[in-house]
């Protein structure tokens, strides 16, 4: 397999243009853009590459590079390693990773090189390495790595969200994504360890990788309980499926912290105080995908669970509207695109809890070129608003940006899930598996309400996006700067323009909604992600969501429901259209009233959590404090302060006069005399 | 000839205890120094006399190994007194007591 021999390099050619920015950044033609530039190109070359390989029948690759702690031979050990797999589904997010960052490298010509900004190396570094983390952590080929990767990716997210880290704004929001997506990590590190406790390895792919394991551990599976799993079972005293329950849900936490799911994402709309190109790559690419494509990676495991399907479910499907009402009211672009994305992971999140596992991808995929479109399209306007992000200020500028103008409209219409845009089908897929299965399986009450919040949600989205749309691009220009836009260069448009025509046409990998009529064997990416490796593929999900989660699709045409959801997307236009459609709008949300407070402020979750922070940590870390200061290290300092003073007492026969020491001499010897004297019985 | 060990042990014991006492009970330093040389010497007593109980010269040859530290022991005293003397205009060796806690 000649192919895959280059593997690796995908992931290390952004390391090395990481290198290259850092150290000789200064000295690089535009401060380290070109060679960043170049390794995620080379990057992606090589990721379509691996998708092409596969394509021609290839089976999946997966290899180990380095074994960094090697268990002793013939006990019961473990093996850390770093390894690469690439199968169907981390190929295809290969290509999406570097194909993002590639644009993001090329906008950021534009939007910072362009725009004078100082620091750019560390700039150039950050993307590097981000992208860098990102990549490796995709073709990870155990769970360890994609941990580590996956905090790395956390720490870039904090170097370049507080990339302006002179100003407070930018510095507080990066050390609170650091923070808050840390919190979800720590049950993550909790759930790898129960893992390897669990198992003994951690690898995704084979007959001996945990999911293949806890696979043959189900009760009412026909292989033998391996004897590792058996012996741990014993000692958690839990049955096979609640203990796996349990570890998916740690591990869980990690998902929900990184792909900002309720009630973690409050990082996410406060990580707008980044570079625009760096939130294109967070939402798109890295980081926040980084937690969907963990559970997408490892779904075998969290198929064999009703219980964690569910409250994947639930709490995507609850995100998907939760984040929508937030975008209802916002007066900033970007801060309307930030509570998009947290809803629009939530509807992936609701798929992969639904049994939508190739759903759950597709809206990965399409929602990767069309956020990042809508971020670079957003940057564009930004650049040309002299970096004022308020719409209110905006108004009028579809005749003075012409591209910008066309294809944020093209990512506005997938982003609401507008027929025959991208986002239409990925969204209607993901709403369609959730449904049958809801309404197919015996357990699919928490499906079916999470199918109700999604299709809620569908208005508000298509509500706020064209609300953004109508109060950037349409009626008069409400300010001079919007009057006279600053004009964007082709490093703006080319991206723009790619992503563009990608987010119109994307949705032809699986039109699953038209399916009854072009043929189940047309539907791409279904066919892609169903010939995956043996057992991480979509058809062995389905059949282990059948045994072990009890999910069978209802018998439901998908034209119906697809209709549903286009028409409520419909309605959600055309009540922006009519709201903001005018010349000169009214800002409507004001009538709301209190629920726009409560909405401006985001249902006060910040000031929940930090009040969780200084009103119970702080003062059980008081408490706890206090007793260790006063009982632990009490203790201990009795006993010292006891050894001092008789201490004291005993220095005092060091009189410093030689005659009392020859004196205690003789006493000692007579003394050991007199003992050895006793001791043998002399008298 | 022949007279009886016990007596060189009673012998060596006395001059033993003189050296002891002088040690305990002299404050000059010059005293402490001929006091360890009689402890000394009441050793080499012991070595000489059981080496000659014996017949075997291993003993002899201990007591003028015995004799050879014990010069040295003297050199080093006497340097020691000397210093002392500079310092304190004395050797009495319950004057320096700085030393201690």
């Amino acid at each position: 397999m000649a192919a895959f021999d280059y593997a690796p390099a995908i992931a290390v050619f952004p390391l090395v243009a990481f290198a290259l920015a850092l150290f000789g950044g200064r000295y690089l033609p535009k401060r380290g853009a070109i060679a960043g530039i170049a390794a995620t190109g080379a990057s992606l070359v090589l990721s379509l590459w691996m998708v092409l390989t596969l394509a021609t029948g290839a089976d999946p690759h997966q290899q180990t590079l380095y074994t960094f702690v090697a268990g002793a031979e013939g006990v019961a050990s473990v093996d850390l390693s770093f390894g690469i797999f690439i199968d169907q589904l981390s190929a295809l997010m290969l290509v999406i990773v570097s194909l993002i960052s590639l644009l993001v490298h090329v906008f950021s010509l534009g939007y910072m090189n362009d725009e004078g900004e100082t620091g750019l190396p560390r700039y150039y570094a950050g993307l590097g390495l981000f992208t860098f983390s990102m990549l490796a952590f995709v073709f990870s080929d155990n769970l360890l790595m994609s941990f580590m990767f996956f905090e790395l990716v956390g720490l870039c997210s904090y170097l370049l969200i507080g990339f302006w880290f002179r100003d407070d704004a930018p510095s507080s929001a990066a050390k609170k994504a650091f923070l808050v997506t840390r919190f979800g990590d720590y049950f993550f590190l909790i759930g790898v360890v129960a893992v390897f406790a669990t198992f003994g390895t951690t690898a995704f792919v084979g007959e001996e990788s945990f999911i293949a394991m806890a696979e043959q551990a189900m009760p009412g599976s026909e292989a033998a309980v391996p004897g590792v799993v058996s012996d741990w079972l014993g000692v958690v005293g839990l049955s096979a499926s609640q203990w796996f329950t349990v570890v998916g849900l740690l591990v869980l936490g990690g998902v929900i912290g990184k792909s900002a799911q309720f009630p973690l994402h409050t990082w996410l709309p406060d990580a707008m105080e980044g570079p625009t190109p760096v939130s294109a790559l967070i939402h798109a690419a890295t980081m926040v995908a980084a937690g969907v494509y963990l559970v997408a990676r490892m779904y075998g495991f969290y198929a064999l669970s009703p219980t964690a399907l569910g409250i994947i479910a639930l709490i995507g499907g609850f995100t998907a509207l939760f984040a929508a009402t937030m975008a209802l009211v916002k007066q900033e672009l970007k801060q309307v695109l930030a509570y998009s994305t947290i809803s629009q992971y939530g509807y992936m999140m609701l798929a992969l809890g639904g049994g939508g596992y190739v759903a759950a991808v597709f809206h990965l995929t399409t929602h990767a070129a069309f956020k990042a479109l809508l971020f670079l399209g957003a940057g564009s306007v930004i650049i040309a608003m002299h970096h004022n992000e308020n719409m209110w200020d905006m108004g009028g500028l579809k005749d003075r940006m012409r591209v910008t103008y066309l294809t944020f409209l093209a990512g506005s219409l997938a982003l609401a899930g507008i027929f025959p845009f991208a986002g239409f089908w990925s969204k209607d897929e993901v709403l369609y598996e959730t449904l049958i299965h809801g309404l197919g399986s015996t357990s699919g009450t928490l499906l079916l309400l999470g199918y109700a919040f999604g299709l809620l949600a569908v208005v508000f989205t298509a509500f706020y996006t064209f609300r953004m749309v109508f109060l950037t691009f349409h009626g008069d220009a409400r300010t001079d700067t919007a009057e006279d836009p600053e004009p964007v260069r082709w490093n703006v448009k080319v991206p723009l323009a790619v992503l563009g025509v990608l987010a119109t046409v994307v949705g032809v990998i699986n039109l699953g909604a038209i399916k009854n009529f072009i043929g189940e064997s047309n539907l791409f990416l279904h066919e892609w992600l169903f010939h995956g490796a043996e057992g991480l593929n979509g058809e062995h999900y389905e059949q282990l969501l059948h045994d072990f989660a009890g999910y069978s699709a209802a018998d439901l045409g998908p034209l119906g429901p697809g209709a549903v959801s286009l028409a409520l997307a419909l309605v959600g236009v055309g009540l922006a259209y009519r709201l903001y459609g005018g010349a000169d709008p009214d800002p409507h949300m004001t009538n709301l009233g209190s629920i726009r407070t409560l909405l401006m402020n985001n249902y006060y979750l910040d000031e929940f959590q930090v009040w969780l922070a200084t009103g119970v940590t702080a003062p059980v870390a008081r408490a706890a404090d206090t007793f260790d200061q006063g009982i632990i290290d009490g203790v201990v300092n009795g006993v010292s302060s006891v050894s001092l003073f008789s201490s004291d007492r005993f220095r005092r026969i060091q009189t410093g006069v030689v005659t009392n020491y020859a004196a205690l001499l003789t006493l000692g010897l007579t003394l050991l005399v007199l003992v050895f004297a006793l001791a043998g019985g002399w008298f | 000839m022949a007279i009886q060990p016990e007596f060189y042990l009673l012998l060596s014991a006395g001059v033993f205890c003189a050296g002891l006492f002088g040690v305990l009970a002299r404050s000059s330093a010059l005293m402490f120094l001929m006091s360890v040389e009689l402890m000394l010497n009441a050793a080499n007593i012991n070595f000489v006399a059981f080496s000659f109980y014996y017949g075997n010269v291993t003993g002899q040859v201990f007591s003028l190994f015995v004799i050879g530290l014990a010069a040295a022991e003297v050199a080093v005293g006497i340097g020691i007194i000397l210093v002392l003397y500079r310092n304190f205009g004395d050797i009495d060796v319950t004057e320096p007591v700085t030393m201690r806690w």
